[in-house]
């Protein structure tokens, strides 16, 4: 305690106690507030209700979650019947070919696929639901599939050689969607990877009855590639006449029927009188209705049907039109006329799937093109200049009453000339390629000659009997075109086809031939690669070399001109750039191979 | 016993973590050759932060095992000969399903039990009490093997949930 009188004498702070004792702190001591606190509250509450605390609930993981639940369709073959083959290796699939990409189906198109870096191991070839498989029961069906290697060696299937990884991706492709356009490139294998497709879907049950409908010059060859890719098949081809063909159609267990755009137009409303209904129809050569009018597109659209495949390496062969009425078979409405091609290629990039042979077959030997200018001889040149001044005369003369038949007709007869001179039979082109000929038969290779007309044909063929020259064209029956490939194919005294665009050009597999020849030129190029993919393609021995006939200053270099404008249009719409600027040879185009003003609406019709 | 063998079943387990929904488990069941027989899903279990301390250490097996592992084995229609997970927290299903299972992992990728044994590129654990049936499992694992790849079904679940998630 602090003494009082010292207190009362020093300056500070006094502190008196409720007795009455006090102390004094010297100044010094009480400079700085923090040595104090002296705050006594006002009032001091006390709640005297009780404090009810708040509760939370943290709920247990007790309740079991939701569950979703799938069941999938057995296989036709049982698990235990499945022979055990040990997995391949990845990179065993195939060492020569580099694997593509095996992006999810849904990209794949040319565009979007990439090729993998060149030490990539390949990846295996998955089945991607398409966007037009909406139920998530049938999504997950694909997705959880078994990858495309393992469900082939799986499947109890054999194959006569192991698909290339682009084809597994095609196959991946096909399998899931209900509209498909395979467009790969002339010489992939399109065929082939149909056949394995639709041999998957009718082995799994998700396909039990499928038509193919093609050309009726390549019926023989898809019983030919049925049986080398589906040998278990059985496969009939609508064929002979009607009671044969109403048996036929009406057969109920035949799983793949064959038959002829020709028979399906033909028998058009007998299929519908029958009731036929089929899991897949499957159009090769698709091209065929690219016209939405035509009685072919009317008759194969009419067919009823769950899956629509079309295979074509033309998708787009003059306008973009041509892939609406491909669209109205494959799937009804997703296109129309008035669509951009950006439009369109951005429409279809879900159902279409092209690959190109410089992008998936490094590997293929080389394609080397020449285009030899051939001078018409004499006799030919003033054969020509005659035909095209009286032509042009005469079609000057009808003003624009020239109708376009007026001028289809002039361009043929000028195009014959400058394959043979009319009156004395004179030919510079035959000239050349005789000339060429004999150094390929010399050196045991064989050669392949198209030409538009059968006429041509013939003639070829007499003055080129010495290289055992054979014929191949549509005014043959099927049988002894059949004879005619298989004598060119086995027999070396024959070195030289000679085929029409039309019966050639498409699905004849004629690998073994290193030199094609366009005689005269076709109208649309896409015609022409079709030609010359008979012999570059999956199995070519060696680089193939296409050499293209053109008459010096004479209508074919005019057609040239035009149909290097249009060449790339295809590529144009499926690559989603760009728009086209031709579209082939129009009415306008023929008139103005002449410099002739267009026809009035009505001549032109 | 082949005959036995090829008929057989088998179960496919695992679970995938969203990190906006919680997790997801998916059991696929296929045939002796790796077709697809059923597939079975959850709904996402999303657990609180509140959860995972009450659970503490023991949530991964309450949730894997528990929840979603016996919640997806009760689904099945078929008994499988075994049934594979790619995920240890897994196993804890064990105590809730008859069926033995098993932990596969790629080889060198740890897991290493006593058990432990390799089959076409894979290391194979069974879980606890299954140990002892060590030898018939292999024989299924090693017949299913000759045909799958132990690992790439799980792909295919991992896939198909991702599906359900965008569906």
């Amino acid at each position: 305690m602090a003494d009082p009188a010292h207190a009362s004498q020093t300056p500070g702070l006094t502190i008196r106690s409720l007795r009455g004792d006090a102390f004094t702190l010297p100044a010094a001591q009480v400079l700085s507030r923090s040595d104090f606190h002296f705050a006594p509250p006002r009032s001091l509450r006390l709640p005297i209700a009780p404090m009810r605390p708040t509760v939370l609930h943290v709920g247990l993981l007790n309740s079991p979650p939701q569950v979703n639940s799938f069941s999938f369709p057995r296989s036709s073959v049982p698990a235990a019947q499945v022979p055990r083959r040990p997995r391949p290796a990845p990179e065993a699939v195939s060492p020569d070919i580099p694997a593509t990409a095996a992006e999810p189906a849904t990209q794949a198109t040319q565009a979007s696929r990439q090729a993998p870096p060149p030490d990539a191991p390949p990846q295996p070839a998955r089945i991607v639901p398409p966007r037009d498989v909406v139920k998530l029961s049938e999504r997950f069906f694909f997705l959880l599939q078994p990858d495309l290697e393992t469900q082939l060696h799986t499947s109890q299937l054999d194959f006569p050689r192991t698909p290339f990884p682009f084809q597994l991706d095609g196959m991946a492709f096909l399998m899931p969607r209900h509209g498909a356009v395979l467009a790969d490139e002339m010489g992939l294998g399109k065929s082939m990877q149909a056949i394995s497709s639709l041999r998957l879907l009718l082995r799994s049950g998700g396909a039990r009855r499928v038509l193919v409908v093609c050309p009726k010059g390549l019926v023989s060859n898809w019983v030919r590639e049925l049986g080398d890719w589906a040998p278990e098949l059985l496969v009939t081809v609508v064929e002979g006449d009607p009671g044969r063909r109403r048996w036929l159609w009406s057969l109920p267990d035949v799983p793949v029927k064959l038959a002829n755009y020709e028979m399906v137009v033909r028998d058009r409303e007998m299929v519908a009188e029958l009731g036929l209904e089929f899991d897949l129809v499957v159009l090769d050569e698709a091209q065929r209705i690219k016209n939405s009018s035509s009685q072919t597109n009317v008759a194969v659209c009419e067919l009823k049907r769950k899956r629509s495949w079309a295979l074509t390496g033309t998708p787009v062969e003059n306008s973009a039109d041509d892939l609406v009425g491909l669209f109205e078979f494959v799937a009804p409405g997703h296109l129309h006329q008035r669509m951009s091609p950006r439009a369109m290629g951005s429409a279809v990039v879900d159902h279409v799937l092209r690959r190109t042979k410089d992008k998936v077959l490094k590997d293929l030997p080389p394609r080397l093109n020449r285009d030899e200018r051939i001078e018409l001889s004499a006799q030919q040149r003033e054969t020509y200049r005659r035909a095209e001044e009286e032509g042009v005369l005469r079609l000057a003369g009808m003003g624009r009453e020239a109708t376009i038949q007026n001028v289809f007709e002039l361009v043929l007869r000028l195009k014959q000339v400058c394959n043979f001179d009319t009156a004395t039979g004179a030919s510079a082109k035959l000239d050349c390629l005789e000339a060429e000929l004999d150094e390929i038969h010399s050196s045991g290779k064989k050669s392949l000659v198209f030409s538009q007309w059968v006429e041509t044909i013939g003639r070829l063929k007499t003055r080129l009997s010495r290289f055992g020259a054979l014929e191949y064209h549509g005014g043959m029956s099927t049988a002894a075109r059949d004879e005619a490939i298989r004598q060119f194919k086995h027999d070396s005294a024959h070195s030289v086809l000679l085929l029409s665009y039309g019966a050639g050009a498409v699905g004849l597999n004629l690998q073994f031939s290193q030199y094609v020849f366009l005689f005269d030129r076709w109208w649309n190029p896409a015609i022409e690669d079709q030609a010359i993919n008979r012999a570059h393609r999956i199995g070519a021995a060696g680089a193939v070399t296409v050499t293209r006939y053109l008459s010096v200053d004479t209508i074919e270099e005019r057609i040239d001109e035009v149909l290097r404008r249009k060449r790339d249009l295809s590529e144009l719409i499926l690559s989603e750039t760009g728009s086209p600027e031709a579209s082939g040879l129009t009415v306008h185009d023929l008139f103005a191979l002449f410099k002739l003003p267009p026809p009035t609406r009505a001549a032109a019709a | 016993m082949e005959a036995a063998i090829a008929d057989s079943t088998y179960g496919f387990l695992t679970a995938v973590e969203s990190a906006s929904h919680g997790l997801f488990g998916g059991y696929l069941l296929v045939d002796s050759v790796g077709r697809p027989l059923e597939f079975h899903c959850t709904a996402p279990v999303k657990v609180s932060r509140a959860q995972q301390i009450l659970y503490g250490t023991t949530l991964p097996g309450h949730l894997h095992g528990r929840q979603i592992g016996a919640t997806l084995l009760a689904e099945g229609t078929l008994a499988p000969a075994v049934v594979l997970t790619d995920l240890e927290a897994m196993l804890t299903v064990r105590p809730h399903t008859n069926l033995p299972v098993v932990l596969v992992r790629p080889v060198g990728a740890g897991g290493g039990a006593e058990a432990t044994f390799l089959v076409g590129g894979a290391s194979v654990s069974p879980g606890g009490s299954d140990a002892s049936l060590q030898e018939t499992l292999r024989q299924h694992l090693e017949a299913l093997a000759v045909t799958v790849d132990l690992s790439e079904p799980f792909g295919r679940i991992r896939a198909a949930i991702e599906e359900a998630q965008r569906h």
